[in-house]
């Protein structure tokens, strides 16, 4: 009975629920102040987010009539609840661990697919042709990264499974705890094509200026996302600013969880983490480059991160 | 009382811009679209963001003098946009046409057809003009919430 009051508190308080959300919605605001400044603007508030979700609350949601209503109002829900539950998933080093029963890499993989599904879905029930568009091109897109995700994710897991005796282990806490032993993965060679590969599929999951090719506001005018308004567009903006949280504190477990023991240096540290692994991968990154067509964005995803994962699955493999 | 005035405050510091153009000659649009956006004038310090949607727009900006045309595509995107909402009518020509008056092919003023609310003249409105009239919109904004 405690244990499942442990994983809902875990879900609805700490990291999930709260913490996540207003963590989420910070770093969103850390991200947009960080790139006014790369453009040599003065930007938003830090707090601009938590405006734009409160804004959004005051506002009237529209139902196309085309639409099919019950889908269009509920899918953003599904994709709320399924990043919330993702981010109780992720162990923080020295802070925060899962209870066994949830702590799986595997389930993890499967709950990061939603929010992407959703907005495939939510597209489709809006009855926009911009949505149907962005339906399409975000499919096209999830087929190109989650391929070089499971497979850096099998990397991930064979390496600590070989490394702690047996074959393969999927328990995110026995990954931290192995390379908390043996040092981090960022620091081991034979991860290197793995962490490369890592890094090209973020910030295509967080659907950021290179790969928002589904959502991309100047050409399908933000594609799924067009025909929502009010409450509903917030559950968006939050399934978006908790599922950052869930990505980021992924990268941070599979690859540079080292930490100190202490509780509150443990959070210091992962948060400086987090706010790093966003700044280079997000903030620098959308500042820096204009966005990729679809068929750009497929066939690079399909060359180059496809073939660093089935490197590295092959050398963990190997070695 | 307590809480709900404050948030109405909190949620006046994140206007959502929407353009329409209906007919200009996109000299006020690029004053809006680029020059209120370059770093001397950043307009995102006041929480603006231009969306691409009109469902998630709080204030609406027209330009241009309302041709023939365009008046039934302008008058349908307007409905699209949730309350509440406000309207700036930037440029010269929603308010009288300007060098378009008297033709017959525009309907100036526009406020015939939409409600405006404030009105930014010049021809185009230099970028502080218009980031003056969006805070003047934010105002009435907030009395609308």
């Amino acid at each position: 009975m405690s244990n499942q009051l442990a994983i809902l508190l875990a879900v609805l308080l700490f990291p999930g629920g709260v913490f996540a959300l207003v963590l989420g919605l910070a770093l969103k605001g850390v991200d947009r102040r960080v790139a006014a400044r790369l453009q040599s603007r003065i930007g938003p508030p830090l707090a601009q987010p938590f405006f734009d979700v409160i804004k959004l609350g005051f506002k009237r949601t529209t139902v196309p009539e085309v639409a099919s209503q019950n889908v269009f109002l509920y899918a953003p829900l599904v994709g709320v609840i399924s990043v919330l539950l993702a981010v109780a998933l992720v162990p923080i080093t020295g802070v925060y661990t899962p209870a066994p029963a949830i702590g799986n890499l595997l389930v993890l993989l499967y709950l990061l697919m939603i929010p992407g599904i959703v907005l495939m879905i939510a597209g489709s029930a809006s009855g926009s042709p911009y949505g149907a568009i962005g339906f399409s091109r975000e499919m096209a897109l999830m087929i190109a990264y989650e391929g070089p995700l499971v497979l850096i994710a099998a990397a991930v897991a064979i390496r600590t499974g070989v490394g702690m005796g047996g074959w393969v282990t999927f328990s995110l806490s026995d990954i931290i705890a192995y390379q908390r032993e043996h040092g981090s993965f960022l620091f081991d060679p034979v991860m290197w094509p793995a962490v490369a590969a890592f890094c090209c599929f973020y910030p295509a999951n967080l659907g950021i200026v290179p790969f928002d090719i589904p959502e991309a506001e100047t050409e399908v005018l933000e594609g799924p996302l067009l025909e929502y308004s009010g409450p509903v567009l917030a559950l968006f903006k939050v399934m978006s600013a908790l599922k950052k949280v869930v990505v980021l504190s992924l990268g941070i477990a599979m690859f540079l969880p080292f930490a100190p023991d202490n509780w509150a240096l443990g959070l210091i540290v992962w948060l400086i983490k987090l706010v790093v692994l966003m700044v280079i991968g997000v903030t620098a990154l959308r500042v820096a480059i204009g966005r990729m067509r679809i068929d750009q964005a497929f066939t690079f995803f399909l060359k180059w991160p496809l073939l660093l994962a089935v490197a590295s699955l092959a050398v963990v493999v190997v070695v | 009382m307590g809480l709900i005035p404050d948030f109405k405050k909190i949620a006046t510091r994140s206007p959502w811009l929407y353009r329409i153009n209906a007919g200009s000659c996109n000299g006020c649009d690029v004053e809006m679209a680029v020059t209120a956006l370059i770093p001397r004038y950043d307009v995102e310090r006041l929480g603006c963001q231009y969306c691409g949607s009109p469902k998630h727009a709080d204030i609406v900006l027209i330009s241009g003098p309302l041709t023939v045309r365009v008046k039934d595509a302008v008058l349908r995107l307007y409905d699209e946009i949730p309350d509440p909402k406000v309207t700036v009518a930037v440029g010269v020509c929603p308010i009288s046409g300007g060098i378009f008056r008297e033709s017959y092919a525009v309907l100036a003023p526009i406020d015939q057809y939409i409600p405006v609310d404030v009105n930014v003249p010049g021809c185009p409105p230099r970028p502080q003009a218009i980031i003056a009239g969006v805070a003047k919109a934010i105002d009435i904004w907030r009395e609308r919430l």
